[in-house]
């Protein structure tokens, strides 16, 4: 019946019977937009936060012998350039890493600029993709559901075994959920927020320990804020290599719809008469 | 892989089976579904496109132009116009928001003695020749009496009260120490020494410091009047229960432990009080001019 309904107030369709393309509305604006726009803040804040890194190594050894070097992301850095074919002439190899991943070495005042600029933006930003999850509905859909362990893991396994399937040019059979997302995409969608929030709030704790000590008390002081902030950082990349091999694995219509808001894979025509 | 073969995240399912997968207490809505012609889906899909690449090619421009010019280099990005306007203002926004967050009544986490941890020589430059330390005296200028006075370190210490105080010292860098310091409160020194009425700032200086070759390279800091007054903010004479040495900054060193240690400034020589905002050595070398935390 609504499906009808939806049929007639379609706007842009002609009265005729000529076919017509079903759109799926999956993203609202503000989602989309700051997606988008995270995709940049959180660039910047790994970008620069390296660099902020490179000024006090939290992960370090006693000093070599040779260089003095206490960093063990200079080390990687120094056996890449070993080891790596076409790096073996790199200038400074214990700069490689801070050189590609960050603004480089001694980089600490623009870096720190750098980091509140896409920090402030990055919560306002967070706000602003809240909202849209809101207006848009989409809330419920990133809520995990008690069935979710075991679907889950699950969709893990699948995703995992997808590169051997492949190469064994084996078809299978995708794994079908009964909502917008499955388990482990909620999973996902539902802790990188809470994440989020949770680096902007170690970001404050190591950013004014002094007026909010309070809140680096809650994660162990100063020192270990830092720590935290810096292993959120670790699990963004973490969500965000597989969350881009996944999606261009899923299709341009995922893509897509990140960009227009729409999806045409709606296969919910007979949905209204069965729900 | 075909969009058809992994694409079962977004697929509803057609039929359903009540009760065999819980749908949580807020279960999700049906989507809305439009239908329009293939003509009409091009349309929106060329709009929305047009408008996220457009905002993604300025937003990229703009991203571009903020970050150094040698990073920029990297990229091969080596003629980009340079342009720090959100970068200064995202450091002006910042130091405000420090401000505001600042409360005078509020007191830093204090240590016991057993938390306290090794604090190295974080001298910017080469450690100056202890040589100075014997003629040191500390100038006041600024005062509301329009005189300067000199102080030695001894009438220092016999006119003052000398307090004990275990904070932390955080780094811009990023690492902290826990450290044991004494000395007089900057506040019992602006008491005995007022500035000026209409003065809102105390410019600090050391002319003992040294840049890393050993050339003279004056180091001076601006600390806010706020900051000045906090009962935690000490002139520091003493640094583990002995006279402070040469790398801590002997004989006057002040300890801010609500500002970055940067602000710290050692074997002060000189403090200024004055009613603009006086130059600050690390801010005119592209950090925050605050500095609270």
């Amino acid at each position: 019946m609504a499906s009808t309904m939806q049929l007639n107030d379609a706007p842009g369709l002609a009265a005729s019977s000529r076919p017509g393309v079903r759109l799926v509305r999956k993203h609202h604006l503000l989602v989309r937009v700051s997606h988008w726009l995270n995709v940049l803040l959180l660039g910047g804040l790994i970008v620069s936060g390296i660099s902020i890194y490179w000024a006090s190594p939290i992960y370090r050894h006693s000093p070599d012998p040779k260089t003095g070097n206490v960093d063990y992301l200079a080390d990687v850095g120094v056996w890449l350039c070993a080891y790596v074919p076409g790096l073996h002439s790199y200038a400074s190899p214990p700069d490689w890493l801070y050189n590609h991943f960050g603004l480089g070495p001694y980089m600490l005042a623009p870096a720190l600029r750098l980091h509140w600029c896409c920090a402030y933006l990055f919560m306002l930003n967070g706000l602003v993709y809240l909202a849209g999850l809101w207006l848009g509905g989409e809330w419920r859909s990133v809520l995990p559901r008690a069935s979710d362990s075991h679907g889950a893991l699950f969709m893990a396994k699948y995703y995992l075994g997808a590169p051997f399937a492949l190469l064994r040019r084996r078809r299978r059979v995708p794994p079908r959920f009964k909502s917008k997302y499955n388990p482990l995409q909620r999973l996902a969608y539902f802790s990188i927020p809470i994440a989020a929030f949770f680096s902007v709030v170690t970001g404050w704790a190591i950013h004014k320990p002094m007026q909010f000590s309070w809140l680096a008390a809650l994660f162990g002081g100063f020192d270990r804020a830092r720590v935290w902030h810096f292993l959120l950082m670790c699990l963004f990349i973490a969500f965000v290599v597989p969350h881009v091999i996944l999606v261009f694995a899923a299709g341009w219509d995922t893509v897509r719809s990140m960009i227009t808001g729409w999806s045409k894979r709606s296969e919910m025509g007979g949905q209204s008469n069965e729900s | 892989m075909s969009p058809e073969e992994n694409g079962a995240h977004l697929k509803p399912a057609k039929k359903s089976t009540p009760g065999a997968e819980s749908h949580g207490l807020f279960p999700e809505r049906r989507p809305e579904i439009i239908e329009v012609t293939p003509q009409v889906a091009r349309r929106l899909t060329r709009r929305d496109f047009l408008t996220f690449g457009a905002g993604a090619i300025v937003a990229l421009g703009v991203a571009a132009s903020q970050v150094p010019s040698t990073t920029l280099q990297r990229l091969g990005l080596k003629f980009w116009p340079r342009n720090q306007w959100f970068l200064n203002k995202a450091q002006r926004f910042d130091d405000d928001v420090a401000e505001l967050v600042y409360s005078p009544n509020r007191l830093v986490p204090t240590y016991r003695k057993s938390q306290v941890t090794p604090l190295k020589n974080n001298y910017n430059g080469a450690t100056p020749d202890p040589g100075y330390i014997p003629g040191w005296h500390l100038t006041l200028d600024g005062l509301s009496s329009g005189l300067a006075a000199s102080l030695d370190i001894r009438t220092l210490l016999e006119r003052f009260q000398v307090h004990d105080q275990i904070t932390r010292l955080v780094c811009v860098e990023g690492w902290s120490a826990i450290s044991w310091w004494s000395g007089l409160k900057f506040e019992e020194l602006l008491q005995a020494y007022p500035p000026a009425s209409e003065a809102k700032w105390a410019f600090i200086e050391s002319s003992v410091n040294l840049d890393p070759n050993g050339n003279p390279d004056p180091y001076y800091v601006s600390i806010d009047l706020a900051t000045a007054r906090h009962q935690q903010t000490l002139l520091a004479t003493h640094y583990n229960g002995k006279p402070l040495s040469v790398e801590h900054g002997a004989p006057l060193r002040l300890i801010a432990p609500m500002k970055l240690g940067l602000k710290n400034i050692k074997a002060i020589t000189r403090i200024t009080y004055t009613k603009a905002e006086p130059k600050d050595y690390w801010a005119e070398r592209g950090y925050s001019r605050y500095d609270g935390i």
